[in-house]
């Protein structure tokens, strides 16, 4: 089912607009529209044009919230239990001294500086390091063979977001606005909310719309509570010389102008959209800032999310932000553990934990845990964990063979886990080697997260393609299994 | 060479035919006889002409051409698409009114002669060079000299350099012309994409080096095919092109043309640099020279960081000298000693680990050097470090002038030839002072870092766990006999991370005046004063050669071989210089895999601009017209081909391909015919078009129910400005917009050095900022959010035509972004400044400059009841956001 290359199925449109509707033809009639934002044909007097289309095919989830860990977050230590690994602790791990990593030779063999244990109904393997994820492993569905094309920050980050090591191509996330629309009238359909720390390896690009239409890129969320939550959303505060009487008067006069002018225009369609477009604007006033508004959030919600822990209470916040935009019909979001590597510090901005495992991996791993656990106890509460699929990934493993207290890049292994959405909790998919070096059964990549992902939003992989250059372009590009292994 | 190919007409098209021929397998390929590889058509009718051909198509379907625009519309429509600014009020008018029957011809002419037609289309040609001004990846560093290249574009366009011209300097102009800068700056063409940095100079793994190199070549042949060609050559990486007649095998040999080349600054001109160098060389002699003579007359000390060049650093691997800002070292070899060979006084660099022995010296081990990481950062500099984020020690800022600094990251060790630094300083007895401490601001995490100097082997002086907020002052009594002083920066035991140590001043200072001077002393040292401010203000006007990001080349590149599924670790055959076969029009194959490196690029460059070339033609008028219309005669600009559209005028385009042959390659020319064709200059309205010679002119729709995409231009197409279009239009209207043409980009971001580049935007509100948008410092993983939002595309992508969004975020940035509110209140002033002081006049110069028009009666009262009530500032900010403004008829 994978052998069609992406080259070969290219159906001329005859204009951009036309296109557009092919390929919506193609997924079954859906409009390709995603809110803040249509693609033309919008118009005032149709503002349900603006909803939601179903699925192509029927959906287990409505939306998803994706963890991720950037740096690079190791398996061995974590999700993957190698008790062969442990056994060889101190023993060389390349004895031919052939192997090269990405920024060292190979070590000895170092076992998880955290012991496992069992848990749960399914006795799954966890490490200490994730206490309170481990209590949920019942809902947990691991995918331990995962690997990746590069075993570089950069081009792994955008093969573990769209696919391609390459940038330029558009994300997860751009791909379901691009293919499902939005739920949400009054919020854009995919949003992203960054470490507070900064931006991931690779930049905001890692939540680009590559070559798809600007609008299906990831809107960042100011998670800081003393910004406004999306960037323009107000004039600046010490902006001299507005009053807010000066912003009904001028908006209008604006409006006024633009139905005069698009009344002489018949027929062009972006001018009414671009009319739509300034009232949504004005709607995306008064939302945004009432979903990032935590006053209504009770104290025990609060606690469980550990709000006002220094350490893990902003990952926290990310955590029940996402939580309340998933409430309110946001199709996707995407919420960074971790940065950029910017400066050496004295602990790592992200997972990236060549120096000093305990000390990065022990940092992060509670920040993890406590908002990632808060958040599917929090959904499930709700009954929201059915309809919205969990992942937790990383761009790549690390190496079971030490580099001094650290671990180097490890692309050839590492685990995903997902959770809610359909997902078969308590079970797991693919393994690694007896030490967590390669993928041994099952080798998955992106693609088959990505392919399995989709399909539990109902869109089939191989079907969601967008002409670009010469080819249609896929977000598995010619790759991409669909894990049935894991679904419920 | 252009002649003689033109003269052997004959001889290719025997070669053509012998290709068919060889290939008697492909002879019965229909894929063969795809309209864009046959030769463009030479046979026209004697009187053909745009509207000929366009006409022709329209009466086919019952259709006519709509009737032409008002001047007014005209003007701006041309304006836009020429200039990519709004016409000035006064020029408007000018046209208007202008009897002469040839004004609108006249108008063209000027439009094409300003030099913000390149300005305008070297956009478009950097769109599908997908140029920026940093690496990407990763590691966003900075390309500080790739505006060369853009500017090369803008000249070359302005002066309408021929484009087969164009196009071979671009590819091989290096090789063509080695001694002409133009020439060499043009290849900056074939860097101007992304690069792993990390990738392909960082990691240490081979696998990692190739994969990364694989798409470096990748994106390079991708480039030149797809841009001059218009075809999707990439496609054949991991197989046979599925749709088009090309081979992996092909497409490994284009791999091969270029398989010497790598992305890379370097000099613009071979004779600069070395006059630079000989000239640099030599007032550093002097420079040092003139400053021992004032040492030795004065007894002021000797300054241990001018020994170093200015701004530079000594690398620890290799003990050499750069002004580079380097990164992270770690899994270097530890307690090594590496000689300085270029600074005179310095004998070794070292990375202690203070593990194993220590030695500061040809066997000479010391004790008491703290246990250390044995990692390092940067270089051992005279200047600031990569990252550093402070250079002040004790309130004095030892960057600042009549200071020096010395910077020894931990961990770092460096040992002073004592012999050599007394003979340059001219003093026996010596002690060294200078204050240590922390180059970094309190904010960043806790980080403790010891130093230590040695004098020969006898530990001088230490301070352990020096804390961030902490200095230390240096003095040391030097004895006469000891031969060697050794500084040692080490991490204090908890990593190198914020370990930005640096000595403030550090100087060998005399133990004692050493005498009084005579007068005839004094008199020399005035002399040597005077010399040293003149050296100095020499060596600081001495123009840096120029430089350009653009290729290295190889002379003998490596052989290339055809990846199995596209995959570097699988090699198979080799794969010898050369291009694919279907554009038949010279050979395919350029030679052996011993062909030199320059010899492969002028072999492609020649095959894509020789005459007989199928395709280059083609795909250049059709991106002119894409640009001209908003959709191309073929609407896929860069994919001519099976997977492409077909021409909707297959011989209008011909025609036009082959006028720009017999005008010598003139872009400007097929402009013109463009541009002052009828169907140019059409009006954009749904409302007029009609079938020909119907006595009942039809209600609206009927062409737009016959061609509702407007394939056939009944229509001239209503187009959104594109993102940089609204930035200059917005700063042009207020008044704003610098017009300084050229030079390096201006950058309104902060830009903080880091392992991962930090770029912060601000808000640009000087002249220097205000500058055209092409004039931008283009930044790939931070993309500008003004021009992103309003659809600039990823330059990691190949663009050759813009996709175009309507969002509420775009409304949003346009209402309410600091650069549009401060744009509208320069406006609003510049009304003021230019409109007598009473509101009606006001609000029609505000409409004059923002639409091209003045108001209607009610649009005036409509604006002066807003003007009242909340000043100038709201109709500005208004008009700023209009449809009208967004929008050319």
């Amino acid at each position: 089912m994978n052998s069609a290359f992406p080259c070969q199925f290219r159906q001329a449109p005859a204009s951009r607009r036309d296109f557009l509707w092919q390929v919506g033809g193609g997924l079954g009639g859906v409009a390709l529209t995603a809110l803040l934002a249509k693609v033309h044909a919008a118009s005032p007097q149709n503002q349900n044009s603006l909803a939601a289309r179903p699925a192509p095919s029927p959906a287990r989830a409505r939306a998803v919230i994706q963890i991720f860990c950037p740096g690079g977050l190791s398996h061995v230590d974590s999700w993957d239990w190698k008790p062969e690994l442990a056994k060889r602790t101190g023993q060389p791990f390349d004895p031919t001294g052939k192997l090269q990593f990405f920024a060292s030779k190979p070590g000895n063999c170092q076992g998880s500086y955290w012991p496992f244990r069992q848990h749960g109904r399914c006795g799954r393997w966890m490490s200490d390091l994730f206490p309170r994820l481990a209590a949920c492993v019942d809902d947990l569905a691991f995918i331990h063979s995962m690997q990746s094309k590069s075993a570089l920050h950069g081009p792994a980050m955008f093969m573990a977001n769209s696919g391609f090591i390459l940038p330029g191509f558009p994300c997860m996330g751009a791909w379901v606005t691009y293919g499902l629309g939005s739920e949400s009238e009054n919020l854009p359909a995919f949003v992203v909310l960054p470490d507070p720390r900064g931006l991931p390896p690779g930049g905001v690009i890692n939540w680009g719309a590559g070559f798809l239409p600007a609008v299906h890129q990831g809107t960042p969320l100011n998670t800081d509570p003393e910004q406004p939550p999306i960037a323009d959303l107000f004039p600046p505060k010490d902006f001299a010389g507005l009053t807010p009487t000066s912003e009904t008067s001028g908006r209008n006069l604006l409006q006024t102008l633009n139905r005069q002018h698009a009344a002489t225009r018949a027929g062009n369609t972006e001018l009414d959209a671009r009319i739509a477009a300034y009232e949504l604007a004005a709607r995306l006033q008064l939302s945004a800032p009432e979903v990032t508004d935590l006053r209504g959030e009770t104290d025990a919600t609060k606690r469980l999310y550990d709000l006002a822990d220094e350490d893990t209470g902003p990952f926290g916040r990310q955590c029940l932000l996402a939580r309340r935009l998933v409430e309110r019909g946001v199709r996707f979001v995407q919420i960074y553990c971790g940065a950029e590597n910017t400066t050496a510090r004295k602990i790592r901005p992200n997972w990236d934990s060549h120096e000093d495992l305990v000390r990065d991996h022990g940092y992060w791993g509670r920040v993890l845990d406590t908002g990632g656990a808060a958040l599917l106890h929090d959904l499930k509460a709700r009954g929201l964990l059915d309809s919205t699929l969990v992942i937790c990934t990383t761009e790549f493993g690390r190496q079971p063979g030490a580099q001094g207290k650290g671990r180097d890049h490890n692309p050839g292994a590492f685990t995903a886990w997902l959770a809610g959405g359909g997902i078969q909790g308590g079970t797991s998919f693919g393994t690694t080697d007896e030490l967590g070096f390669q993928a041994a059964e099952h080798p998955a990549y992106s693609y088959d997260l990505h392919a399995t992902a989709l399909h539990q939003l109902g869109v089939d992989h191989e079907r969601l393609t967008f002409y670009h250059n010469g080819v249609q372009r896929r977000l598995t590009d010619v790759h991409g299994h669909v894990i049935q292994e894991i679904l419920a | 060479m252009q002649p003689a190919l033109r003269s052997s007409t004959l001889l290719i098209a025997a070669q053509l035919v012998a290709q068919l021929c060889a290939v008697t397998s492909l002879a019965a390929d229909a894929r063969l006889q795809h309209w864009s590889v046959q030769p463009v058509r030479t046979e026209f009718p004697k009187d053909a002409s745009v509207d000929g051909f366009l006409r022709a198509k329209l009466a086919e379907k019952r259709l006519a051409m709509s009737p032409e625009a008002d001047r007014r519309t005209l003007i701006r429509r041309l304006s836009f698409d020429l200039h990519g600014l709004p016409p000035a009020p006064e020029r408007v008018a000018r046209f208007v009114q202008d009897a002469d029957p040839r004004a609108y011809e006249k108008l063209v002419e000027e439009l094409l002669a300003s030099p913000h037609y390149g300005e305008r289309w070297a956009r478009h040609w950097l769109d599908i060079a997908h140029y920026a001004d940093t690496h990407g990846f990763e590691r966003d560093q900075l390309r500080p000299n790739a505006w060369r290249y853009r500017d090369y574009v803008i000249a070359s366009l302005n002066a309408d350099k021929p484009y087969d011209q164009f196009l071979r300097e671009q590819i091989a102009g290096d090789v063509l012309a080695p001694n002409d800068a133009a020439s060499v700056i043009a290849t900056g063409f074939l860097a101007a994409g992304p690069w792993d940095f990390v990738g392909q100079v960082e990691t240490k793994s081979d696998v990692l080096r190739r994969a990364a190199r694989a798409g470096d070549l990748d994106d390079m042949v991708t480039q030149v095919i797809t841009a001059t060609m218009g075809i999707t050559i990439n496609c054949a990486r991991c197989h046979d092109h599925k749709l088009d007649p090309i081979t992996q095998q092909e497409y490994f040999s284009l791999w091969s043309v270029f398989a010497g080349v790598k992305r890379g600054e370097r000099n613009v001109s071979a004779e600069d640099t070395r006059r630079f160098t000989d000239e640099k060389a030599r007032l550093g002699k002097a420079l040092a020279a003139t400053r021992t003579r004032i040492a030795r007359l004065t007894g002021e000390g000797f300054e241990l960081a001018t020994l170093l060049p200015a701004d530079s650093g000594i690398q620890v691997q290799n003990g050499s000298v750069t002004k580079d800002k380097l990164g992270y070292h770690r899994d270097i070899q530890v307690n090594r000693l590496q000689k300085v060979e270029a600074v005179p006084g310095v004998k070794w660099v070292f990375i202690p680990d203070g593990k194993g022995e220590v030695n500061v010296d040809f066997k000479l081990p010391v004790s008491g050097v703290p246990a250390t990481s044995g990692h390092f950062w940067d270089t051992i500099a005279n200047r600031p470090l990569n990252a550093q984020r402070s250079t002040t020690l004790g309130g004095t800022d030892f960057a600042a002038k009549g200071h020096r600094l010395l910077a020894m990251h931990a961990n770092s060790g460096i040992t002073f030839d004592l012999p050599k630094l007394r003979e340059l300083s001219g003093h026996q007895a010596l002690r060294l002072t200078g204050i240590v401490g922390f180059g970094a601001t309190p904010e960043v995490a806790s980080s403790r870092a010891d130093f230590t100097v040695f004098i020969d082997a006898t530990l001088a002086f230490q301070k352990l766990k020096l804390r961030k907020d902490e200095i230390a002052a240096l003095d040391v009594q030097i004895p006469a006999t000891a031969k060697t002083l050794t500084l040692v920066a080490t991490d204090g035991g908890d990593g190198i991370g914020s370990d930005l140590l640096f000595i403030g001043d550090p100087k060998l200072a005399p133990r004692a005046a050493e005498s009084r001077l005579t007068e005839a002393e004094a008199a020399e040292l005035r002399n040597a004063r005077a010399e040293l401010t003149k050296l100095e203000a020499e060596l600081k006007s001495l123009a840096e050669p120029a430089k350009v990001y653009a290729v290295v080349s190889d002379a003998q590149p490596p052989v290339i071989k055809v990846h199995r599924r596209g995959n570097p670790e699988d090699e198979t055959i080799a794969a010898a210089p050369g291009t694919f076969s279907w554009a038949a029009h010279a050979k395919a194959a350029f030679g052996e895999e011993s062909m030199p490196e320059g010899e492969r690029r002028r072999a492609l460059a020649e095959w894509i601009t020789h005459p007989a070339n199928p395709l280059t033609a083609r795909v250049l008028v059709n991106r002119l017209w894409h640009h001209h219309f908003g959709q191309g005669i073929v609407a896929t600009p860069s994919d001519f081909g099976l997977g492409g559209e077909r021409p909707s005028h297959p011989e209008l385009l011909d025609w036009l391909a082959s006028e720009f042959h017999h005008s010598g390659w003139s872009a400007k020319h097929i402009h013109r015919l463009i541009v002052t064709s009828a169907v140019y200059r059409q009006s954009s309205s749904t409302f007029q078009s009609r079938v020909p010679r119907t006595p009942k002119p039809l209600d609206i729709g009927m062409s737009s129910y016959v061609d509702a995409s407007n394939r056939l231009l009944w229509r001239q197409n209503p187009r959104r400005l594109d993102a940089e279009s609204t930035r200059d239009a917005v700063l042009a209207v207020s008044g704003q917009l610098n017009l300084a043409a050229g030079g390096p980009g201006w950058r309104d971001f902060k830009y903080t050095e880091a392992y991962a580049p930090i770029y912060d935007y601000v808000t640009a509100d000087t002249p220097e900022l205000t500058r055209r948008s092409i004039y931008r410092f283009v930044v790939r993983t931070t993309p500008h959010r003004f021009l992103t939002t309003l659809d600039c595309p990823d330059p990691a992508n190949f663009t050759p035509a813009r996709t175009q969004t309507t969002t509420a975020l775009q409304a949003l940035t346009l209402t309410n972004s600091e650069f549009m509110l401060r744009q509208a209140r320069h406006f609003a002033a510049r009304v003021e400044r230019e409109a007598v002081s009473s509101l009606s006049p006001q609000v029609t110069r505000a409409f004059q400059l923002a639409f091209a028009r003045t108001p209607t009666e009610a649009e005036a009262q409509a604006a002066i009841t807003l003007v009242r009530t909340d000043g100038l500032f709201a109709l500005c900010r208004t008009l700023l956001n209009a449809n009208e403004f967004m929008y050319v008829d």
